[in-house]
């Protein structure tokens, strides 16, 4: 791949447009602020297919008219694109597109913001010629349970059917019969299920795909876009809320190439009914649920904590880096208490967390579509950031990219990998060791993926958090594989023959996927057992997550802040959080939904959510971006920054912050890599923090005990995988659906996940187990029961289950070590 | 016997059912002889000269060179194709018909040895579904074609491998057009791609692709056995060469020709089809399938029938398949017959074909209705205009093309439809050309 890209001039309706060699018309034309009408055409589902004929220019030299959409710029070019040849041309094919066409604006959903209507208006003939009968099929009909297909309105532009193929790659969407009798539809009339079909909404450009969510909900001159960021889950990708009367009714992507390359998934597109469930909390309340003032609930807050002073710890999870950054003055500014963490589990410690971020071993997610290599490891996209898996896909399809996939679990970009590697529950780092090693030359397990590997000479590997921290600091090893690789070749000067397989500079991308949304913008405000803002050394280092809990049950701490974390529901061994959540004398949550957890609050504050917060989060590849306030907050909710920094001061700590510009301003005050970004820098796409100047101000690592204490964890770690005979080995995962999106969503409620026991053919054999048994699956004295689901992909004597799963969560069996459990058949399914 | 007019060398000894075998055809014609010469003792280059060099056309309508077409294949190691294309599908059109099932082994021959030309190492023929008993003919050929070693790995010992694939489409007209016939060939909806890339750069599987008509390639044999110089004996200078014509419509014998091609078109149509039937005069001819423009018989009787002569007329000589319209043919009605062939057969994926197909049905429709005014006809023929040219791929002009030349050569007869259906008077003529019909209106006459 050559990033040489030549310039050519060309000639656009007299105008003179730099462009760049090879790409097409249509997009140079924009250039010179010339537009040309197109409606098949969008670079982002690939190859042009010129199936609209909208776009036809005449190019000076050709006698026929060209397809801007599918002609390369060529220097010197004359394009004319307003000609009576072309404006005929335009004119008839609009007239043809509307020969089927219902016309039925007034009452189509996308009247006002169609496509069609604008190109009609702008290049059609004013009139119509036709009078015979239109053509007619039942509709509206279910496409999905979410979107509603109108086929009279479809005009063939064969967007929806590219963006299955293409994009999202399930295959599911086709177009059926020929000629004019063509129609969108499914095998068999089947629903099209993809966690990311939502997105052909967007594409449509006549009112032939809507949302049921939607449809008839609004019209486009009462409604308003305000542009955010979705932060249900890493990915962040940017977003357009439509909101009508305060009131979130839709939300459509906001391209960001950095970002989301313009898709996001159902959940962030059909997850908003939620902001107005009645489970929301909307004020201040007392355990049981007595409502209070925000000035009262924040003096007894204040009263509870300062009594328990030195011995409050706070958990941080859905919030932003403000919040976040407040927390922490909280905790350690105003309680005196070094103990806060904003991970669901035990994490590395800061040595590594300093090793990988370290800028040049960071991965943007745009390096995705350059790797030569991806390396997805401990993490499956699909399920954790699904935004990636449609990124990763496209780098395969059209950069031909190579995968390699190692997981416990089989993932759903396993089918596109040129090698795969299955770790057992509780080995992964031991498996990084392995392919360190392999990477090395040695032998092993991981030789495969390391044969793959090591001729890249850009690789982006895409991890997971929940590779646990031992392997995250074994990830360090894995990076100085390659690193003294180079050392050894380009120092060499003259290429020996012998070189040429690992002469070329081989680069090494990290690119992670944590388990919360802006966990890294949480870990760099300073919600870090053993790190202040910035990253900084403390000179007192705290609890993480785990010691915390069980400091809460030994009754050296005493007081807790939790903030948009449920322990009860998403951290591994409920019964022991629900112990110490009891231990705990003094409790203030933030929460944006009432649960369980919630419920053992003495004080609880109301959280926002992303259509209504205001803050700023950063991805994790160290991109900070703004989520903007798009729609009233219910009831009486105030923000985050106001409610925490309010606290804070009733505690005797003046933070000085009074407003979100002054939150903002503190906290890229405290972290010197953010002293650079402002709001201004970070606009409406985001900056990464590396590419500012202020990158410089990383700390260092103090010592190279990251790596080092890697090797004595990673024997730890295999250790601990010693099989229980007869059981089988535990592995559990975030299911996308589980949780509140599915609970709180009713459009969404189709999707709830119920808890499946994935285990292998051989088990299932062996434990006389088919798909559809009811089993109880036990761990110790806990159990929960679960339907039986083979897969061919999971290796013998593992079995995996989902986390967050409402009445059998995976994580009321999980103790932080690696479990085995007991299957036992309740019920045969039915035959 | 072969009527004195015409020129027998693709359908040489066709009459005799021996030919369809590989003994017979070493014997009659002295089969695979010039495969043997062509691995045994030619270079790519070679090959493609003698080619290029006889100016051979595509037979399959658009008439390309198909020397220059093999030339434009890049050089260099990496997976090339050749693809026979055997769809044929045009109303009117059924030479390769006759000519797979007659004579398969010169076909199986003629892939090989252009194969060497294009440097592919593997070929298929897209046959049409519907040609069943043809596709089964071929799949014997090409079993024997094997078992003598004139196929498959390391053939004649020559260390030249090609592996031939008989591929029977599902039936649709557009799997004809090269790119749709490619899709289809890979399994997917058989839709025309977007050129360039052009298929000899970028086709089968992404690999360069020679795709030639049936016709073409079973040329091929004789030019590199006999040389370009003999085979430009026949035909005219721009149109070199014998050309197997279909002959169908309101003639007394109906069928395929081989004619040296520039042969007069009244002698096609007068000595060869016998003329029209009993008591009838021609009145229009699509001189090159339903895609052509009709001439009037006026226009087109003194014509030559070759490539170059019918473009100067405004029309073409296509895949050579001449379709008479005597005078009870109602235009309007064959005009409307025409449009229905291309809707049906419209793959959908471009504007312009959709929907101009559709629409100008349902305008003919009301034509022959007399629902339409003399103001319609004006639309019709704008709507032509507008499809020509701006399509996807070139279905579209083939229903245009056609139409439009009706509604403009023939008005008035579209005007007098449209008045006497108004008043209830059914115009349309069926052809009664069953042999029966046919021998009974002999006899009247003589």
């Amino acid at each position: 791949m050559s990033s040489e890209k030549r310039e050519v001039t060309l000639t656009i309706d007299g105008r003179e447009v730099t462009a760049i060699e090879g790409e097409m018309l249509h997009d140079a034309a924009r250039k010179g602020d010339v537009e040309i009408p197109v409606f098949c055409y969008e670079p982002k589902l690939g190859a042009p297919v010129g199936a609209c004929r909208m776009c036809l220019v005449e190019v000076e030299g050709i006698p026929k008219l060209q397809t801007s959409c599918s002609t390369p710029v060529r220097d010197g070019m004359v394009v004319h694109t307003r000609t009576d040849q072309v404006k005929k041309a335009q004119n008839a094919v609009v007239e043809f597109l509307l020969v089927n066409h219902p016309l039925d604006c007034p009452v189509c959903d996308k009247g006002g913001e169609c496509p069609l209507q604008d190109v009609t208006q702008g290049w059609g003939p004013g009139k119509s010629r036709v009078i015979d009968e239109k053509r007619h099929f039942e509709k509206p009909i279910e496409l999905s349970p979410l979107v509603a297909i109108d086929r009279e309105r479809c005009i063939l532009c064969y967007r929806c059917v590219r963006f299955s193929q293409e994009v999202s790659e399930d295959a599911q969407l086709q177009l059926l019969d020929r000629g004019d009798r063509t129609y969108v539809g499914t095998f068999d009339d089947r629903p099209y299920v993809s966690p990311f079909h939502g997105n052909i909404t967007d594409l449509c450009p006549v009112g032939a795909l809507t949302n049921y969510t939607y449809r008839f909900r609004a019209r486009p001159w009462d409604i308003e876009q305000a542009g955010s960021v979705c932060t249900l889950c890493p990915s962040q990708c940017n977003v357009s809320f439509t909101v009508r009367d305060e009131k979130v009714k839709r939300v459509i992507v906001r391209d960001n190439p950095g970002v989301d390359d313009g898709w996001i998934c159902d959940r962030g597109r059909y997850g908003f009914e939620m902001f107005g469930a009645a489970e929301r909390v909307t004020e201040p309340r007392l355990k049981g649920g007595d409502k209070v003032s925000y000035e009262d609930a924040i003096a007894r807050a204040a009263k509870g904590l300062a009594a328990r002073d030195g011995k409050v710890a706070a958990l941080v999870g859905d919030a932003s880096n403000e919040e976040g950054f407040l927390v922490g003055e909280i905790v350690r500014g105003a309680l005196h208490s070094p103990h806060l963490d904003s991970r669901p589990a035990a994490g590395p410690g800061i040595d590594t967390i300093l090793g990988l971020a370290r800028p040049e071993l960071q991965a943007a997610v745009p390096d995705i579509d350059e790797a030569d290599v991806i390396l997805v490891l401990g993490t499956d996209p699909m399920q954790s950031s699904p935004i990636l898996d449609l990124r990763i896909r496209k780098a395969i399809r059209r950069n031909g990219a190579r995968l390699v996939v190692a997981t416990e679990r089989p993932t759903a970009l396993d089918g596109g990998a040129e090698a795969i590697a299955r770790f057992a529950p509780g080995q992964a780092a031991h498996f990084v060791g392995e392919l360190t090693a392999a990477i090395g030359g040695a032998e092993n397990v991981a030789t495969p993926l390391a044969e793959s590997l090591r001729d890249a000479s850009k690789v982006v590997v895409v991890w997971g958090e929940r590779l646990g921290p031992a392997a995250t600091a074994e990830l360090l090893n894995f990076v100085d594989a390659f690193d003294t690789k180079n050392a050894g070749t380009d120092v060499d000067g003259p290429k020996t023959q012998d070189g040429l397989e690992f002469s070329a500079h081989q680069h090494v991308g990290l690119l992670e996927v944590p388990e919360v949304a802006n966990a890294r913008g949480l870990r760099e405000a300073g919600v870090l057992p053993d790190a202040g803002p910035g990253l900084a050394a403390l000179a007192l280092n705290g609890h993480g997550t785990e010691e915390i809990r069980e400091a809460l049950i030994d009754g050296s701490l005493d007081g807790l802040i939790l903030v948009g974390v449920d322990p009860l529901r998403d951290f591994a061994d409920t019964a022991r959080w629900e112990e110490a959540l009891n231990a705990a004398s003094f409790i203030v949550a933030f929460s944006t939904f009432t649960t369980a957890t919630a419920a053992k609050a003495d004080v609880l504050f109301p959280l926002e959510t992303h259509a209504e917060k205001d803050g700023t989060v950063t991805h994790p590849d160290g991109r900070l971006q703004r989520v903007r306030p798009a729609a009233g907050r219910p009831g009486d909710i105030r923000p985050g920054w106001q409610t925490l920094s309010q606290l804070s001061l009733a505690l005797g700590h003046d933070t000085g912050i009074t407003s979100q510009p002054t939150a903002f301003a503190a906290l890229t005050a405290a972290v010197p890599f953010y002293a650079s970004i402002t709001d201004k820098s970070i606009g409406g796409r985001g900056i990464r923090w590396q590419e500012t100047e202020s990158a410089a101000n990383l700390p260092n690592s103090a010592t190279d005990a990251g790596a080092a204490s890697a090797d004595t964890q990673r024997v730890s770690a295999s250790d601990e995988a010693v099989p229980v005979a007869g059981a089988l080995a535990l592995g559990t995962y975030r299911d996308l659906w589980a949780g509140p999106i599915t609970e709180l969503n009713p459009p969404l409620k189709f999707l709830k996940p119920s808890q499946r026991l994935e285990l292998s053919p051989e088990d299932a054999a062996r434990l006389s187990l088919d798909s559809g048994d009811t089993v109880r699956v036990t761990q110790g004295d806990k159990s929960l029961e679960a339907t039986v689901a083979i897969r061919e992909r999971v290796p013998e004597g593992v079995c995996f289950l989902a986390e967050g799963i409402a009445g059998a969560n995976a994580n009321s069996l999980l103790n932080g070590h690696q479990v085995s459990v007991q299957i036992e058949k309740l019920s045969e399914v039915p035959a | 016997m072969p009527h004195a007019l015409e020129t027998r060398v693709l359908l040489d000894k066709a009459e005799d059912p021996r030919l369809a075998t590989l003994q017979g055809y070493k014997d009659l014609v002295g089969g695979y002889a010039t495969l043997e010469k062509a691995y045994k003792s030619m270079e790519q280059d070679e090959v493609l000269k003698e080619l290029e060099d006889s100016g051979l056309r595509g037979r399959g309508g658009a008439g390309f060179s198909m020397g220059k077409k093999a030339s434009f294949l890049p050089r260099g190691d990496m997976n090339k194709y050749l693809c026979c294309n055997a769809d044929e599908s045009e109303p009117g059109a059924f030479k390769d018909r006759e000519l797979m099932q007659r004579n398969p082994h010169q076909l199986v021959e003629g892939i090989a040895i252009a194969a060497l030309a294009a440097d592919a190492g593997h070929a298929f023929i897209f046959i049409r579904g519907e040609y069943d008993s043809q596709a089964d003919t071929l799949d014997a050929a090409v079993a024997e074609a094997y078992e003598a070693g004139y196929l498959g790995k390391d053939i004649l010992g020559t260390h030249r491998d090609l592996e031939l694939v008989v591929h029977r489409g599902a039936g649709a007209y557009i799997c004809g057009e090269e790119t749709a016939l490619l899709d289809a060939l890979e399994g997917k909806r058989g839709n025309p791609r977007l050129k360039p890339p052009f298929p000899a750069v970028q086709g089968l599987y992404g690999g360069p692709t020679l795709i030639n008509n049936v016709e073409t390639l079973s040329n091929v044999p004789r030019i590199v056995a006999n040389g370009a110089e003999w085979f430009r004996q026949y035909g005219t200078e721009q149109s070199p060469g014998t050309k197997v014509v279909s002959i169908s419509g309101g003639v007394r014998r109906p069928g395929n020709y081989e004619i040296s091609l520039g042969l007069p078109t009244r002698d096609l149509i007068y000595e060869l089809a016998g003329g029209p039937l009993p008591g009838r005069t021609v009145k229009a001819i699509y001189p090159g399938g339903s895609s052509s423009p009709v001439l009037k018989a006026s226009e087109a009787m003194d014509l030559p029938y070759s490539f170059e002569a019918m473009a100067e007329a405004g029309s073409m000589l296509g895949s050579g398949s001449v379709i008479v319209a005597d005078d009870r043919v109602s235009i309007p009605h064959m005009a409307l017959r025409t449009a229905r062939f291309y809707h049906h057969e419209s793959c959908g994926k471009c504007t312009p074909c959709r929907e101009g197909t559709n629409w100008t049905v349902k305008m003919l429709e009301r034509v022959v209705r007399g629902e339409a005014t003399p103001m319609d006809l004006d639309i019709i023929s704008s709507v032509q205009e507008n499809i020509m040219g701006k399509c996807l791929c070139v279905l579209g002009d083939s229903m245009a093309m056609p139409v439009s030349a009706m509604v403009r050569k023939f008005r008035g007869e579209f005007e007098a439809v449209m008045a006497e259906a108004a008043e209830g008077i059914d115009p349309h003529t069926i052809i009664d050309a069953s042999p029966e019909a046919l021998e009974a209106a002999l006899e009247a006459t003589s």
